[in-house]
């Protein structure tokens, strides 16, 4: 089943971070916030095509035995300028843990690779995540991080079948209450290249 | 573990349901094991530099929420069935090899611990040949329950019983998977399409 990923992203320096968990806490569905320390891995698959074909394999450090997370995420949907949330198409599949070698023996390679480490919230369909990305020094070595900046990646996301527009409606007066502990807002992918 | 025989696979199929309802095993319902192969296209072979490989994406009716796809002698992938849509997305970098999906349909019988099932491994509207597959529950280890799978098979399939699956190598002692269950449908349906067609009569 193909589906739709809506985003919308921001930052908060460290400092900032217990303020925007307190507020997180009083607006969410969970109680306790979920922690995850994951380890992600970006391939490529080249061809004669212009643009690589990505593909994100993602597996949590602290939970042994759950499953591999493999994604595709499309293109953003060129539409509506004013929709308040970056729209994808996404393919999101669990696999068995040897799904990196399978993917270089598919042809790909890996890009590269980082830890993700943070909280995890949940607010209906929404999912809510402020982490901190670290920078793996030696590759394969997730022992051996360093973080990446001085900040907390915090990012909103829903996953839902495609067409959903209100679903961007309802991130927007989300994002809303966040401020101004934070600004969520649209990126766009190619302003980072 | 399949096992191909047959002159004419209608008959010899109905022959081997006879005897294993004979020894008592009971019918419960039907499975399906099909496999479709990809290759990689030419335009990602230009800059790989590598020779072209086959994968082999295969989903069984036993599993029916997980997707395996495998390369032979490498890896085999289980995945949810989310993994048929990616292949889709990457239909620019892998092409379905023309006319090359088969399967295996049939009837399941449970005998005792025993779990039987033969089916008609056809590739498009032909039938090339008969599948046999037999496991026995309560045992996770090869090596430990061989001897007893080969008597039960001798049991129904007299003469043609076949040696152990190549699958385990020298790892007789490690935990069975549905992935080495996969591994061997896949070397069986290769091996029937390189088998001339068999002739047939009377198939529905």
């Amino acid at each position: 089943m193909v589906t739709t990923t809506y985003h919308k992203a921001g930052s908060v320096l460290d400092h900032s971070l217990e303020s925007l968990i307190h507020r997180l806490r009083g607006l969410c569905d969970n109680m306790e916030p979920e922690t995850f320390l994951d380890h992600e891995m970006v391939f490529l698959l080249k061809g004669q095509q212009a643009s690589p074909f990505v593909l994100r394999a993602r597996r949590s450090m602290d939970r042994a035995g759950t499953p591999w997370h493999l994604r595709y995420l499309g293109q953003p949907e060129m539409g509506d300028k004013n929709r308040h949330a970056l729209v994808r198409n996404c393919v999101d599949i669990a696999t068995s843990e040897n799904l990196t070698d399978f993917l270089m023996e598919m042809g790909f390679r890996m890009d590269h690779e980082f830890v993700a480490k943070g909280h995890l919230f949940r607010k209906g369909i929404m999912k809510i995540m402020v982490y901190k990305i670290f920078r793996i020094l030696v590759p394969g070595n997730t022992e051996s991080t360093e973080a990446l900046s001085l900040s907390y990646l915090v990012e909103l996301s829903v996953v839902a079948p495609a067409g959903q527009d209100m679903v961007s409606d309802d991130m927007r007066n989300f994002a809303e209450q966040l401020k101004p502990l934070v600004h969520l807002e649209k990126i766009d992918p190619k302003r980072l290249m | 573990m399949p096992v191909a025989e047959g002159k004419n696979v209608q008959q010899t199929v109905e022959l081997l349901t006879r005897k294993l309802e004979m020894l008592g095993a009971e019918k419960q319902g039907t499975f399906c094991v099909d496999c479709e192969t990809y290759h990689t296209a030419a335009s990602t072979l230009g800059s790989q530099g590598q020779a072209g490989k086959l994968m082999y994406v295969m989903h069984n009716s036993e599993y029916p929420l997980s997707c395996f796809a495998l390369f032979e002698n490498g890896p085999c992938l289980i995945a949810d069935t989310n993994f048929d849509v990616l292949m889709v997305k990457l239909k620019g970098f892998f092409q379905s090899a023309k006319a090359s999906k088969i399967e295996t349909r049939g009837t399941r019988y449970q005998y005792c611990d025993f779990l039987v099932k033969v089916g008609t491994v056809t590739m498009g509207p032909s039938a090339r040949g008969i599948s046999v597959e037999v496991e026995y529950g309560p045992c996770v280890v090869a090596n430990d329950c061989w001897n007893l799978l080969l008597e039960f098979l001798q049991s129904f399939l007299g003469s043609h019983i076949p040696g152990a699956p190549a699958v385990f190598g020298n790892r007789h002692d490690a935990v069975y998977s549905p992935a080495d269950t996969m591994v061997q449908y896949m070397e069986l349906f290769n091996k029937i399409r390189k088998q001339q067609q068999v002739p047939v009569s009377g198939i529905r």
